[in-house]
């Protein structure tokens, strides 16, 4: 059975919420049921989207934009490929499930997300796995890969699970972080574990700064990072392009006004 | 002291079966459900994951006295462990699952915790009881989670850097009590035999033998002229009261040893009682091995029975 696609038959004007374009929405619907589901706007599929295939476990928009916003959100199951770009919260609040995009992604990709893997080919705007405004909670479990690089305060918030970024990553990355790992094989920005409480940032590079409530406490061999490198390398492409992790590395405890009971490792 | 059971009580008194010389009583092992968990330890090399085994599974012989029966499964190599450190993999058995937990978590917090560059991991998947749950509370407040594949680490902060612990172990239905008697001239001659079978018996997976060094001396029957006894020694098996009791010894025993077998499940247990046997035999009867006979209460206690001639075949 073929993979169900819906090609963006033209550009964009404005911003569409595609949030009901997920495999549980379509699953069992034929093609004529897709075309006349409602989309905000007062528009139906069929405005927007040519529709084929059938699967609609492995659901595929094509040609898609920044403009299509909370692709993947709240999905549960199945697999959505986006060819193209998507804008803000993608895969917001995800339950389970694979997105993949082969573009970049806008602010807040993967925000309060669950479970399941999120992995962007490019690049991702701010917030990445954060809280949406006004949220105490960003990302509780799951997976966020960026093979690009990321904006400002990547897991703002963030609950646990782990974000890959094989990029950079902009200011105060892993700021007020309440659990969970980050991972950015290329440079931070500034201020980097803002007010962390807990969770772990772990490094490539040294920060060119940090805040001044992090403290050093020196070089250390950490074996939970052997168990995250296995981890990687056991679910194969893409996590393995992470490895090897580093073992041994710099700690810097704190944030020292939250408790200091988070850190920020350093490969030594 | 043993498990309270009437040893040797055989179905059949004549031996039908002869290996090497050495008489196979027509009888079975009478074995009992029991709950289970196997626990892997690694450290910087074998030996600090053997120092730490070894604390965690001493003064664990019989669940009367004890509150579980554990021993050493195993030693693992670096591509075994999840840490990719040598370590060393313990099986633990106790009466309950409540029982199980209450010694897992006591043991491993003195004896793992407390053990240079340990860290501790659970090796079988199963019905979860606490291993870092609580532990992590010796943190104070310092200790982090890590979810790692689906599990759920704890990073305990040590003076040697860090503990890692999982959360959870799993614990499984188990067997425990297989056993067999080598009935030898003295006690040189039941010792080598025995030791040729805790070597052979050693290389099966998912058995321990609990006693000091897999073997042991001191059986038992049930009850005792003394009421506050719930058991006493075996005098029927032993050699020095032939003529005073109803002794179940020829005149050619001068000591009889015991193996008793502890597995994840009777297919284990199974295999280990053969290696053990026919490794005990040997010896034959010419290096004075004259009989092998196992410990049972009649078939109507326990779940599972091992008879030495099926076992054998």
């Amino acid at each position: 059975m073929s993979a169900r696609i819906l090609t963006l038959r033209n550009a964009l004007q404005t911003d569409v919420d595609a949030s009901a374009l997920i495999p549980e929405c379509l699953r069992g619907l034929t093609d004529a049921a897709i075309a006349s589901l409602p989309l905000p706007g007062k528009l139906r599929v069929a405005d927007l989207f040519d529709i084929g295939g059938e699967d609609s476990e492995h659901l595929v928009l094509r040609n898609a934009t920044m403009r299509l916003t909370h692709v993947g959100a709240r999905m549960k199951t199945g697999m959505v490929r986006v060819e193209g770009d998507c804008g803000p919260c993608t895969g917001m609040g995800m339950r389970g499930g694979q997105i993949l995009v082969t573009g970049s992604a806008g602010a807040y990709a993967g925000c309060e997300m669950r479970a399941g893997i999120l992995e962007i080919e490019g690049n991702v705007g701010d917030f990445a796995g954060s809280a949406l405004p006004g949220n105490k909670q960003g990302m509780r479990g799951g997976i966020v890969i960026v093979h690009g690089n990321a904006g400002d305060r990547v897991g703002d918030r963030m609950r646990r699970g782990l974000i890959l970024v094989a990029g950079d990553a902009g200011d105060c990355c892993g700021a007020r972080m309440l659990a969970g790992t980050v991972v950015v094989k290329g440079k931070v920005g500034a201020l980097p574990g803002l007010a962390l409480k807990r969770g772990s940032l772990l490094l490539d590079f040294p920060p060119a700064a940090l805040p001044v409530t992090f403290q050093d406490s020196g070089e250390h061999q950490l074996l939970f990072l052997t168990l995250l490198e296995k981890d990687l390398r056991r679910r194969g492409e893409p996590f393995a392009r992470f490895v090897p992790l580093p073992t041994r590395v710099r700690r810097y405890c704190g944030d020292l006004a939250t408790g200091a009971t988070g850190e920020i490792l350093v490969r030594t | 002291m043993r498990k309270p059971r009437n040893a040797g009580a055989c179905l059949q008194p004549e031996a039908l079966m002869q290996i090497n010389g050495v008489a196979i009583d027509d009888t079975f092992a009478e074995a009992f459900g029991m709950r289970a968990t196997r626990l892997v330890i690694t450290a910087l090399n074998l030996k600090w994951a053997l120092h730490a085994a070894r604390a965690l599974t001493g003064f664990a012989t019989s669940v009367i006295g004890c509150g579980c029966e554990a021993g050493i499964e195993g030693e693992l190599s670096t591509e075994e462990t999840p840490d990719g450190r040598p370590g060393v993999s313990v099986l633990l058995f106790a009466v309950s699952g409540k029982e199980l937990a209450k010694q897992v978590e006591r043991r491993v917090g003195q004896c793992v915790l407390t053990s240079p560059t340990s860290a501790v991991f659970s090796g079988i998947e199963g019905e979860p009881i606490h291993l870092g749950r609580n532990l992590r509370f010796f943190g104070d407040g310092f200790q982090m989670s890590k979810m790692i594949g689906g599990r759920r680490y704890w990073r305990i902060a040590v003076m040697d850097g860090e503990f890692l612990c999982e959360e959870s172990a799993g614990m499984v239905r188990a067997v425990g009590g297989g056993n067999f008697l080598v009935l030898a001239t003295g006690q040189a001659q039941a010792l080598e035999a025995c030791e040729r079978a805790i070597a052979a018996m050693s290389g099966v997976q998912g058995v321990i033998m609990p006693f000091p060094g897999g073997i042991v001396r001191s059986g038992s029957k049930v009850g005792s002229k003394y009421k506050a006894l719930m058991a006493s020694t075996n005098d029927a098996y032993c050699p020095t009261l032939r003529g005073a009791v109803a002794s179940r010894l020829s005149p050619a025993i001068g000591a009889v040893l015991e193996i008793v077998i502890d597995g994840l499940a009777d297919a284990d247990v199974r295999r280990a009682m053969r290696a053990g046997i026919l490794a005990a035999c040997t010896v034959g009867v010419a290096g004075g091995v004259q009989q092998i006979s196992a410990g049972n209460y009649g078939g109507k206690l326990g779940q599972f029975h091992f008879r030495l001639h099926d076992i054998l075949q």
